[in-house]
């Protein structure tokens, strides 16, 4: 389902390393043209602020508290895309023993790994042969505030 | 040109998305009341669960083979369906959705080469949604469904057809002797339409494989079979002659959908098509003795029109009976349109799906007994119903479809929860915001 990652390889959700894929991406916009255009005004809509690709953004909320340094905190709503090709710096969502993680993509030359934003949490690095799958690239956390 | 894009085992692939250690693990999905089995992942084919095979006689394989059984997630497939169908709607000038997760692409006048087109929907579907797709292309429908059918078998089982075929099939850029190898090693039951009954008809007149039937006299075959197999067979040579109507339904869904002429944008103008979109697929279920036990609806803006904006919003609604009457179904139809409808857009495309099917009669008493919902089961006269939709299926069959309609369509009351026995069921990650999936953030990292 997803790719592997290993030393080396790009990064990219669901990609299949078939070497005879040629990507043509660029051939294909989908998602919200320019609101209104010749429509007159309409009213704004977060949907349309927050989320560039509808189909492929999911919602999901965050337990634990080791990405607080990028303003994510335990139980914030975080939209996750995954037609956004992850890469460097990235927040991402990452598959790791099954589960549903949430860390900071590191990933310079050979060195892939998952990172938190607490300086005291450990890396999480993919051992030889093991795979690193990357789900999806978190662009928002939500938070609610007492009212 | 056509093409046929499908999502292997879809409603399996679905609950990978969001359970990834459910890959490589033999998983089946259970129909309502956890019967037997409607959905198998290709590692549970391997253990030879048969589809529709009923769930006591696979249930010991849990213990023996590590078999997961989850109960089926109708409103996870339908939203997993509408993303999936919107992203390969961009690919082609029209698209036809015929199941929760098929549809056909019309790629007339489309240059280029299709093969790297396929490749390039199924690599956009897979990670954009996390569906994994088949596609197949031909110059028929029936053809680009066969085509779909080599290019997932070639994938599931090596050696079966040539590898360059697996996951993309293009029959249109095969050599003639390519195409005749591929339909030798193809058999009759495995084209579209043709049943278990007419395959084994076939086999017994000597017709094994496809390429036989296609080199077999059609006017034999019209007098010997039907009318239906000769346009198959027409069909399979490369003439195109289903339409829309007479294409064969798809299991286990009962569909009705349909681009319109121009776009629509007002209410009133959408319910109107829903409505008689529901109450065609109410009345096909009343054909094949089926009840539904929810309803499915999408609408769509058209990506072509590159100055609208875009929005292509489904529900599935499970209903608090399973039914096949108009007036529920309507209601329950319009109810999910006024739901997902938005002002301002201009909608080109609009589907009503039954899913959830189960035959009529079914286990109904116990289904009212154990009624979770707290809200006492639809409030309509049960005795006359049956008689009623006979009576207006007559009068239709008559008149002409439309004849007799159903002018108010009465709301049936569902709060969400659903009547059956779903023990296993997965969260429906993607439409209830406290069943979405959860990211850890601990300080640990998970073993």
């Amino acid at each position: 389902m997803s790719s592997s990652v290993r030393q080396g390889d790009v990064v990219r959700v669901g990609r299949e390393s078939a070497a005879d894929q040629t990507p043509t991406r660029a051939s294909v916009v989908i998602g919200f043209g320019s609101p209104a255009d010749d429509t007159g005004v309409t009213r704004l809509d977060l949907n349309d602020i927050l989320i560039k690709h509808p189909q492929a953004t999911f919602l999901m909320h965050v337990a634990g508290n080791a990405m607080r340094e990028v303003g994510i905190d335990d139980g914030d709503l975080l939209l996750v895309d995954r037609a956004i090709t992850p890469a460097h710096g990235h927040i991402v969502i990452a598959v790791v023993a099954g589960e549903f993680v949430c860390r900071r993509l590191f990933r310079q030359g050979d060195d892939i790994r998952l990172q938190a934003t607490n300086p005291d949490c450990a890396d999480i690095a993919p051992r030889d042969g093991q795979e690193l799958q990357v789900w999806g690239v978190v662009t928002n956390a939500i938070k609610s505030m007492p009212a | 040109m056509f093409a046929l894009v499908d999502v292997n085992n879809m409603y399996v692939s679905c609950e990978r998305v969001f359970r990834p250690s459910l890959a490589g693990r033999p998983v089946v999905v259970l129909s309502n009341n956890d019967g037997c089995a409607i959905a198998r992942s290709n590692e549970a084919k391997d253990l030879g669960i048969k589809m529709a095979q009923p769930w006591f006689q696979i249930r010991h394989l849990e213990r023996k083979a590590g078999l997961i059984a989850l109960s089926a997630n109708f409103e996870l497939y339908g939203d997993m369906s509408s993303r999936m169908m919107t992203v390969v709607a961009q690919y082609a000038p029209r698209q036809e959705v015929y199941s929760i997760d098929e549809s056909f692409l019309h790629f007339e006048g489309v240059r280029g080469d299709l093969v790297a087109i396929g490749r390039e929907i199924r690599a956009t579907v897979l990670q954009w949604t996390g569906l994994p797709t088949s596609v197949g292309f031909g110059s028929t429908k029936t053809l680009a469904k066969l085509a779909n059918h080599v290019a997932k078998t070639a994938d599931r089982k090596p050696g079966t057809y040539p590898a360059q075929f697996k996951q993309v099939c293009n029959f249109g850029a095969m050599s003639e002797r390519e195409l005749e190898q591929v339909m030798q090693a193809t058999e009759v039951g495995d084209v579209w339409g043709v049943g278990r009954k007419i395959s084994a008809r076939l086999n017994d007149v000597g017709l094994r494989s496809v390429l036989d039937l296609v080199s077999a006299d059609v006017a034999t075959l019209r007098k010997q079979f039907s009318v239906v197999l000769e346009k198959t067979v027409l069909e399979l040579r490369g003439t195109s002659c289903l339409d829309v109507d007479d294409a064969p339904a798809a299991n286990q869904q009962i569909m009705c959908s349909r681009s319109f002429g121009a776009p629509m944008t007002e209410l009133p103008a959408l319910v109107e098509v829903v409505s008689q979109f529901a109450s065609r697929v109410a009345e096909k279920a009343r054909h094949q003795q089926s009840v539904a036990g929810a309803v499915h609806v999408f609408v769509a803006t058209s990506p072509f029109r590159k100055h609208d904006r875009q929005h292509s919003p489904s529900v599935t609604v499970p209903l608090v009976r399973p039914t096949d009457d108009t007036r529920l179904l309507i209601g329950a139809a319009v109810r999910a349109l006024e739901g997902i409808y938005r002002p301002g857009f201009n909608y080109a495309k609009a589907g009503v799906m039954l899913v959830d099917l189960q035959p009529k009669g079914q286990g109904q008493a116990e289904l009212d007994l154990f009624s979770d919902t707290g809200e006492p089961a639809v409030s309509m006269p049960q005795r006359d119903r049956s008689q009623l939709m006979g009576t207006l299926d007559a009068l239709n069959r008559r008149f002409g479809r439309g004849a007799v309609t159903v002018a108010s369509a009465a709301r049936q009351v569902n709060h969400g929860g659903h009547f059956a026995k779903q023990e296993r069921r997965s969260p429906r990650y993607t439409t209830r915001i406290d069943e979405i999936p959860t990211a850890k953030a601990g300080w640990s990292t998970p073993a």
